[in-house]
């Protein structure tokens, strides 16, 4: 009789344990995954151990030394903007100067092409430090420049040959350049950034929800076991829909309040440092005038949605990048 | 240009008017992903780039973003693809049922399920 109990108890269980093993391992998959990739995105030398064996490049040849300075473009104004580059230095410390044409001023500086040349950047962009060290100071110059006025920032790693180049560039495209620069003409844009704590949002989920937990009792332990993961998932659905008409609420709010919104990816803590879940990464075209209401709009939704442990992070003002084209 | 009252407080680094204090985050987003392309003379090939960059756009985007951008090495590999919560519940409910029926085909082949509901097991509860 002991064994028949057993058998039973055996039989019965196999579903929790077997449900319960499974989220482990899902679990237990998902960490190492996201570790490799993190540790790959850090630039960790090691190979991920899942990449195929025979991928891995052969050893780099050290690309051959160019001699000689390319000019680095950082962004587009208009003629007359009083900027003063005098002091302003760009990417790796190089004094920043103009170039005219048009009645469009184009910020350069000259950088060494022994360190920006193709194949150096090739490898240069996937080291971190050397990548934050230039897009720093790349975006630096972009703001310095939209303390003056409406700016066209150009993308990260545009090098011309030489002044020459650039003014041909200026030629060719300065009607364009004037439209785009028009269309920001006033306008800022400002990042906000909405995170949510998953736990306090599953709690009031679950508080609106309010689904009556099932007399455990008459089931068996893996029926229980099911019932509970059901009503589990029941909870975190309500939490993602409350959270899905939470940034709705919000960004539609902002929208309202912007020239233009952009909504991006939500960012990688590794790198953005954040804590919570980053539920919303909106970018808003905002009219310089309406900016201090902008932020009162900020700070009221902030104070609404405070008891949902929703926090709202505010940034800027930044150069229009959010809203210039990717394509002249 | 920025009232002080507009500064973010949460992270009091990232002040307006003084980039170079920004989130990283913020930065790369917009210095590597938005911006007018130009083709300049050093030809940085923008699909090298891309490639060049996974790794780097894994940490600007959040991981679990990279199948959106077409990183999806490890779901060729079974032992490794969880497969959605819907398809989870659904195996889950299926293998459920088939254990079920096969203790009450054990029950009845030992002759012990008569008077006894299949599911009184508040013993093997309690031990759990």
């Amino acid at each position: 009789v002991a064994d028949d109990r057993l058998a039973r108890w055996a039989a019965d269980r196999a579903p929790e344990v077997r449900a319960q093993a499974e989220d482990e391992a899902v679990a237990e998959v998902r960490a190492i995954l996201r570790d490799a990739l993190v540790r790959a995105a850090l630039g960790d030398r090691e190979r991920p151990a899942r990449e195929p064996p025979g991928r891995k490049p052969a050893p780099e040849r050290p690309a051959p030394a160019r001699t000689g300075h390319g000019q680095w473009l950082y962004a587009i104004m208009r003629g007359g903007a009083g900027i003063d580059t005098a002091a302003l230095t760009g990417v790796r410390d190089t004094p920043v100067q103009t170039v005219k044409e048009q009645e469009l001023i184009a910020l350069v500086s000259p950088v060494p092409l022994s360190e920006f040349g193709e194949e150096q950047l090739k490898e240069s962009l996937n080291d971190l430090p050397w990548l934050e060290d230039v897009a720093r100071a790349h975006q630096r110059v972009v703001d310095a420049a939209f303390q003056h006025g409406p700016v066209v920032p150009l993308r990260l790693c545009t090098i011309y040959e030489s002044d020459e180049r650039v003014r041909e560039l200026l030629v060719r495209d300065g009607k364009r350049f004037h439209e785009l620069l028009d269309a920001v003409d006033g306008k800022e844009e400002w990042s906000v950034k909405l995170f949510a704590d998953a736990a306090a949002l599953r709690e009031e989920a679950g508080r609106r929800g309010g689904e009556p937990a099932r007399a455990e009792a008459a089931l068996g332990a893996g029926s229980a076991y099911l019932a509970r993961r059901h009503s589990d998932r029941a909870v975190a659905e309500a939490a993602d829909r409350l959270a899905g008409e939470l940034v709705e609420e919000v960004h539609a709010r902002l929208q309202d309040w912007a020239a233009d919104a952009v909504v991006g990816r939500p960012q990688n803590p590794e790198l953005s440092g954040h804590s919570g879940q980053m539920l919303l990464n909106g970018a808003y075209l905002v009219e310089r005038e309406r900016a201090d209401r902008f932020a009162e709009l900020v700070s009221e939704l902030r104070e609404r949605h405070a008891a949902l442990g929703v926090r709202l992070e505010m940034s800027g003002p930044w150069a229009p990048y959010n809203f210039i084209p990717t394509e002249p | 240009m920025a009232d002080e009252r507009f500064l973010p407080t949460q992270r009091p680094h990232a002040l307006p008017g003084r980039p170079e204090q920004a989130n990283l985050a913020d930065i790369l987003e917009r210095v590597l992903d938005k911006g007018i392309v130009i083709a300049g003379d050093i030809q940085i090939n923008l699909l090298d780039i891309e490639l060049l960059t996974i790794k780097l756009r894994l940490l600007i985007a959040s991981v679990e973003r990279a199948r959106e951008m077409g990183i999806n090495w490890w779901e060729g590999d079974p032992s490794l693809s969880a497969g959605s919560s819907a398809d989870d519940e659904r195996r889950l409910e299926r293998e459920n049922k088939e254990l079920r029926e096969r203790v009450e085909r054990l029950e009845q082949r030992l002759q012990i399920g008569e008077g006894e509901p299949a599911g009184s097991s508040s013993q093997a509860g309690d031990r759990g």
